[in-house]
């Protein structure tokens, strides 16, 4: 936090992610599947990563709720 | 299940997280092809509406990176 | 403006529940600069109940649209058509524009997606509060330009009462006592004076005690 070039920028948005949580737990979609990173212009290695991990966490969960029921566009 | 490729979409800070994927990439680091990076000017102006359009449109899952 | 708050999600669902084709109606004015209500608004809203039904497995259609403002005739006739073709229009407007809907299509089923909450202002943003009650008699004048009647909880005419408290209202610390804002303003504008004036008990029938309201204009009248 406060490493972001508009200096807050990053501060507002995890406070709009965290109301979207709160809106996909609503929905049905599940808080789980949205997540928020900090990840700076150097940590490339950091972003290779992160997205791994959350691909294996997202494997865990299954595929979303539209697309099981059939609803794929 | 075991095919299951997660679709992500990744909304990124042009600063942070969209030069940190590009610096993943020139260092030949490898992440998947099954995340879609969308680029904003900051994370600040990540909108609600654009994370359930994603949803919506079939995301798995959606990223925040800032 | 006229400020509201949408309804969750869940109880929306409920309104919805008897219907398959549903117009979510946005207006462009109030509701729109507080944020509950406008096209942005009309979209997250829709877009929720479109995913929320089909994991409910009854998938509904939700179709979006935002006029500039439902409690006027002129701007609804020009979504006749749109509004015709849906069994139910959940407006996100006051309760004023879910009326205006009905009484101008009475065919027309509607439900309310938010909660019309006051008149009032954005303070900060993200923070509104209550400026005004409508009473229909207006006493600004008397009071600095602070509305005794919206800002105390006890819509005194003479304040402050005996629960004002280090300038906070007794009904939560929260809360400004309306009294100490009037006094500390009229100080400020050096005539304390003012304070001293007594308001008689004030008749009640230009509010919403004498019932709902008419206001006509013979001078803006066509015939
Ligand atoms: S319908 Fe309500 S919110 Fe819309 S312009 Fe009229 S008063 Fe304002
Ligand atoms: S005195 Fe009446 S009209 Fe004036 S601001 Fe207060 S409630 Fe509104």
């Amino acid at each position: 936090m406060g490493d972001c070039h508009y200096l807050e920028g990053n501060v507002r948005a995890e406070r709009r992610v965290e109301y979207a949580k709160g809106l996909l737990d609503q929905i049905g979609l599940g808080a789980d599947r949205l997540e928020m990173h900090l990840i700076s212009s150097a940590m490339g290695r950091e972003f290779a990563e992160t997205t791994v991990e959350m691909t294996e966490r997202m494997k865990q969960l299954g595929p979303s709720p539209l697309r099981r029921r059939g609803n794929e566009k | 299940m075991n095919e299951f490729e997660p679709q992500i979409v990744a909304f990124c800070c042009h600063f942070c997280a969209y030069a940190a994927a590009d610096l993943a990439g020139s260092l030949r680091l490898q992440y998947p092809t099954n995340l879609k990076v969308i680029r904003l000017p900051c994370t600040g102006k990540l909108d609600t509406l654009h994370v359930l359009k994603a949803f919506e449109e079939g995301a798995d899952g959606v990223m925040v990176a800032g | 403006m006229i400020v509201g708050e949408q309804k969750p999600l869940e109880e929306i669902k409920e309104l919805v529940a008897d219907y398959e084709r549903i117009l979510v109606l946005g207006c462009g004015t109030c509701v729109t600069v507080c944020f509950t209500g406008g096209e942005k608004e009309v979209g997250i809203l829709a877009s929720s109940l479109r995913m929320a039904t089909k994991i409910d497995g009854q998938g509904k259609v939700f179709d979006e649209d935002t006029v500039q403002r439902q409690c006027e005739w002129e701007f609804l006739d020009a979504v006749e058509q749109e509004i015709k073709e849906h069994d139910l229009i959940l407006s996100t407007a006051c309760g004023i524009g879910v009326q205006a809907i009905v009484e101008r299509f009475p065919q027309a089923r509607v439900a309310p997606a938010i909660n019309t909450t006051f008149l009032g202002l954005p303070e900060e943003h993200g923070l509104w509060t209550e400026r005004c009650a409508a009473c229909g008699e207006c006493m600004l004048h008397q009071t600095a330009g602070v509305c005794p009647i919206a800002r105390c909880a006890k819509s005194l005419m003479n304040g402050p009462c005996g629960g004002s408290q280090d300038g906070k209202c007794e009904i939560d610390p929260e809360v400004a006592c309306a009294w100490q804002l009037i006094y500390d303003r009229l100080k400020a504008q050096g005539r304390l004076d003012q304070m001293l004036e007594i308001t008689p008990a004030r008749d009640w029938s230009t509010s919403r005690d004498g019932g709902p309201r008419r206001l006509v204009r013979q001078d803006l009248r066509i015939d």
